[in-house]
């Protein structure tokens, strides 16, 4: 287990030594900080509710941003020879990498929690905790899901353009199927698009309800996507 | 010690490896030299387990490369060729973060690295972030890093790439020593680093082994000795008197320019008798002035050159 977190820690310590990871914290926060400021208003019960939808679509930027140089970067500049060579296993090496990165999304969301302490001693009457507690518990497990899709592509591509391209539009597709609207598409396709929509489950998040079959959902597709990561890494071996 | 049996590799269309087998032994420092797409990459990464074959067979101290490759990944000391690093890492963290992979513990990584960079020479550099180093002090950290587990079997793909003159002499100085105890394989272009270093030569090309012996008998490859001679004139009675002696396969004469001096150079075939006394007797006998007489030894890169070349099925082996 040493291996797997040497290498989360490298790859969660590279993120503050690199330009892209102070950038993509920087925009995420001052984006859902002004969704904040702009959406408290006197009069208006106090709700996160804005912030919530407004930051689960800027993960959709923000994963592919964190999870593009994951595996590709070493691909790149040949790092990935000394890494793959060393005891560690491809699944070991697969962790490692998401964790890191899954790490340093904690650290993108973490500073928004100074949005509900605000709203707290600001508002009268307080807000409801539950809806904040699972809009945070939604906003982790679909960046979650977003960066295992990313480390995926990047361990299939070494080139980080392709890499965050390549699962930008994916996570779109995803979040589009899931606001088709009944009706729009054959009436045997609509379970699909239920079984896999992110915004309904959102949706119930926002509400306040935090339902074991939404995150058995997120967690089961996050392992499918670092399960296809490693068969990527490990086919590098037989090319 | 490395024993790799059979190993193939091909690329789509492209065949890297066509059946390559060799054993190397604890003590020993093989050189691995082959033309660029010989198949000497694809061979090293097959040792290190960064590649699978396609068949065949590679084992690191009894440990399957496939199979085991964990084990046997553990037992190699690895350094790629360009030594690829992480810029913005510090040399020791970078350093420790190897030993981490390599499961040490805490103090062992510390006393490790500290040891490694004392060896390639760069603890000044311990705290400089490896983005700001130069080529030559990258290489000598990728080599550090290579040697961090104290690993029984050490791969080396172009150590000396980068390095100064004095560095590179440090550098052999080092591969020698670890070579004493350790098993060894250095692949380099650089042909004297080769003569110098390698204890045994494997010629690659084609993913073929085309060559695989000491350097004496690589040398010594075709069976046949070539000697030269420079004399005066000479008449053709010399030539034929020359020709004439047992075993002298074949006799040239390449006029010199200015004097009336040529060069004689004969070619003896395997196993007989050393001309020059003989070529030396004729000389003065005929009273013709001989100011030189000597063996004419191949160089590797004769030999390299050769074997490269050659485009035909089939291992050459030389005998050790």
């Amino acid at each position: 287990m040493m291996g797997p977190i040497a290498i989360a820690r490298r790859e969660f310590a590279s993120m503050f030594r690199l330009p892209v990871g102070w950038v993509v914290m920087a925009l995420f926060l001052l984006l859902t900080a002004s969704v904040f400021v702009l959406t408290i208003a006197p009069g208006q019960p106090a709700s996160l509710r804005d912030f919530f939808a407004v930051s689960a679509w800027l993960l959709m930027p923000v994963a592919p941003a964190i999870s593009m140089r994951l595996l590709s970067e070493e691909h790149r500049t040949g790092t990935a020879e000394p890494l793959l060579t060393s005891p560690v296993s491809e699944a070991g090496v697969v962790v490692g990498k998401y964790l890191g990165g899954w790490l340093f999304l904690l650290c993108v969301i973490a500073p928004t929690l100074v949005y509900p302490v605000v709203l707290w001693s600001i508002s009268d009457p307080k807000p409801d905790p539950g809806p904040v507690l699972a809009g945070y518990v939604s906003l982790v497990l679909q960046g979650s899901l977003y960066l295992a899709i990313g480390t995926a592509i990047s361990a299939m591509t070494s080139s980080q353009t392709l890499a965050y391209l390549a699962t930008l539009f994916p996570i779109l597709g995803l979040l589009m199927l899931s606001s088709l609207s009944p009706g729009t598409v054959p009436a045997w396709v609509e379970p699909v698009v239920a079984a896999v929509s992110i915004r309904n489950r959102a949706t119930d998040f926002a509400r306040g309800i935090i339902d074991t079959s939404h995150i058995v959902f997120f967690l089961v597709a996050t392992g499918w996507c670092l399960f296809a990561a490693h068969a990527a890494l490990e086919s590098r071996r037989w090319r | 010690m490395i024993l790799v049996r059979e190993i193939r590799k091909s690329y789509g269309r492209i065949h890297a490896l066509g059946g390559v087998s060799f054993a190397v032994e604890r003590g020993e420092i093989v050189g691995l030299l082959g033309p660029n797409g010989a198949g000497k990459s694809t061979t090293i990464r097959i040792l290190t387990g960064f590649l699978t074959p396609d068949a065949g067979s590679v084992q690191i101290d009894g440990h399957d490369a496939v199979s085991d490759s964990s084990e046997a990944r553990r037992r190699i000391g690895y350094l790629p060729e360009s030594a690829p690093l992480y810029p913005e890492m510090s040399v020791s963290s970078y350093l420790d973060y190897r030993g981490r992979l390599y499961g040490l513990a805490r103090a062992e990584r510390r006393r490790a690295g500290a040891e490694a960079m004392a060896r390639c020479r760069i603890e000044d550099m311990a705290r400089r972030r490896i983005g700001h180093l130069s080529k030559g002090y990258r290489q000598r950290v990728g080599l550090a890093s290579a040697l961090l587990h104290n690993p029984p079997v050490l791969v080396l793909d172009e150590p000396s790439n980068g390095l100064d003159p004095s560095q590179i002499r440090e550098t052999r100085s080092l591969v020698r020593e670890l070579g004493e105890s350790r098993t060894m394989i250095v692949s380099s272009h650089v042909l004297p680093e080769v003569e110098r270093l390698a204890t045994r030569i494997i010629v690659i090309a084609g993913g073929m082994i085309r060559a695989d012996g000491t350097l004496s008998s690589l040398l010594r490859g075709g069976g046949e000795a070539r000697f030269v001679a420079e004399v005066e004139g000479p008449g053709d009675e010399y030539l034929a008197n020359i020709r004439a002696l047992p075993g002298v396969r074949a006799v040239r004469a390449e006029p010199l320019e200015g004097g009336g001096w040529s060069r004689i150079v004969v070619v003896a075939g395997e196993g007989s008798a050393d001309p020059r006394p003989m070529m030396s007797r004729h000389a003065a006998y005929l009273r013709l002035p001989l100011r030189e007489l000597r063996r004419e030894e191949a160089t590797l890169e004769q030999v390299f050159l050769g074997l490269a070349d050659a485009d035909r099925p089939g291992t050459t082996a030389v005998p050790a």
